[in-house]
């Protein structure tokens, strides 16, 4: 199980964070001097597992149309921004800047 | 027009938009909020096409897109549209059934 | 070679293909039958739209966290993932490629977006 100081030693991460199945913040780590906060992590929470929700039906709906299994269920959800990637896995999550993310290293970290 | 909708019980707010997001008129909020909430209303259209577009795909079941309108409840307080108008209720003091049906025949005008 | 094909020849990647902003046109290269392409397009367009819409629902919130405008996206299913950046997609075996690469060219090769195209 990952933890968020296990989290926070990902390459880059200036923040890790816990979060419910309805995609509230349960526990969260910020790097010293970052810019993100709580409320900015929470916001993201919802965004991923609103996209994860999202997911789901896609998956659910390409799998029956096309009998090409392997998506479902969902994993995990990353949203690429401008400066800052958020990678979320299960109901850990971890926010890393775009010029040092390392997707894989992430991933192995959320899985715990 | 669309300002007699405030008349409605429970109705607070009430927008009208135009495609690309921007605000027709709105009544009810400060003008800056009107345009927020005319931001908002035409996103959240955009995201439940897209979702009524993949169920109609996935399905193969027709009648679902384009999507009339949309409500989303919170707590205390509810958004509902239908076309490019959508308002703003406190859901303790509406009938939700009379502000669909305002909101149907506002969408036509 | 183009984009889509640089990555359709990559292994492990089983299709790669782009759309139109305004979801009329779609190219794809891989293993994916046309109307199979049609839907991943239609679905990948509708994220990337509902994430952008997401980003800038967290700006006017007055949160301006370093991630508008939205690049893009990944979803992780079980055997299979999708890679998004701009209005380009890559379907890939979660077991037979590295994450890492597929998204160091796409974000370095596919041009940004505007977002009024979104």
């Amino acid at each position: 199980m990952s933890d968020l100081n296990k989290l926070m030693s990902v390459d880059g991460a200036v923040g890790a964070f816990k979060f419910t199945s309805k995609g509230e913040l349960v526990e969260s780590k910020i790097a010293d001097g970052s810019e993100l906060n709580e409320q900015i992590l929470d916001l993201l929470c919802h965004v991923c597992i609103a996209n994860m929700a999202i997911a789901t039906m896609q998956a659910r709906g390409w799998e029956n149309m096309t009998g090409m299994k392997g998506f479902y269920p969902i994993k995990g959800f990353t949203m690429v921004g401008f400066d800052w990637t958020v990678i979320v896995n299960g109901e850990f999550g971890v926010v890393v800047p775009n010029s040092q993310v390392d997707y894989e290293a992430a991933h192995t970290a959320l899985a715990g | 027009m669309i300002k007699q909708l405030l008349a409605v019980d429970g109705v607070m707010a009430i927008c009208h938009f135009r495609d690309d997001g921007a605000l027709v008129e709105g009544y009810g909020m400060p003008d800056e909020m009107l345009a927020g909430f005319a931001k908002f209303a035409h996103d959240y259209k955009r995201i439940v096409l897209g979702n009524a577009d993949q169920l109609s795909m996935f399905t193969q079941m027709s009648g679902w897109t384009p999507p009339g309108g949309w409500v989303v409840e919170g707590d205390g307080v509810a958004v509902a549209s239908i076309g490019n108008v959508a308002c703003l209720m406190n859901t303790q003091e509406v009938s939700k059934n009379e502000v669909m049906k305002e909101l149907e025949e506002a969408s036509h005008w | 070679m183009n984009i889509v094909s640089e990555l359709a020849a990559m292994e492990g990647v089983m299709a790669a293909g782009e759309y139109s902003y305004r979801g009329d046109r779609f190219t794809c290269e891989g293993e994916m039958t046309d109307d199979m392409a049609r839907m991943a397009s239609i679905m990948c367009r509708s994220t990337s739209m509902a994430v952008h819409m997401q980003m800038d629902m967290i700006k006017n919130l007055g949160h301006d966290c370093g991630c508008i405008p939205s690049r893009g996206w990944i979803v992780n299913g079980e055997n299979f993932s999708v890679c998004v950046i701009a209005n380009h997609f890559c379907f890939i075996q979660n077991e037979s490629v590295s994450l890492n690469a597929v998204m160091s060219y796409m974000r370095e090769n596919v041009p940004g977006q505007e977002g009024q195209l979104v």
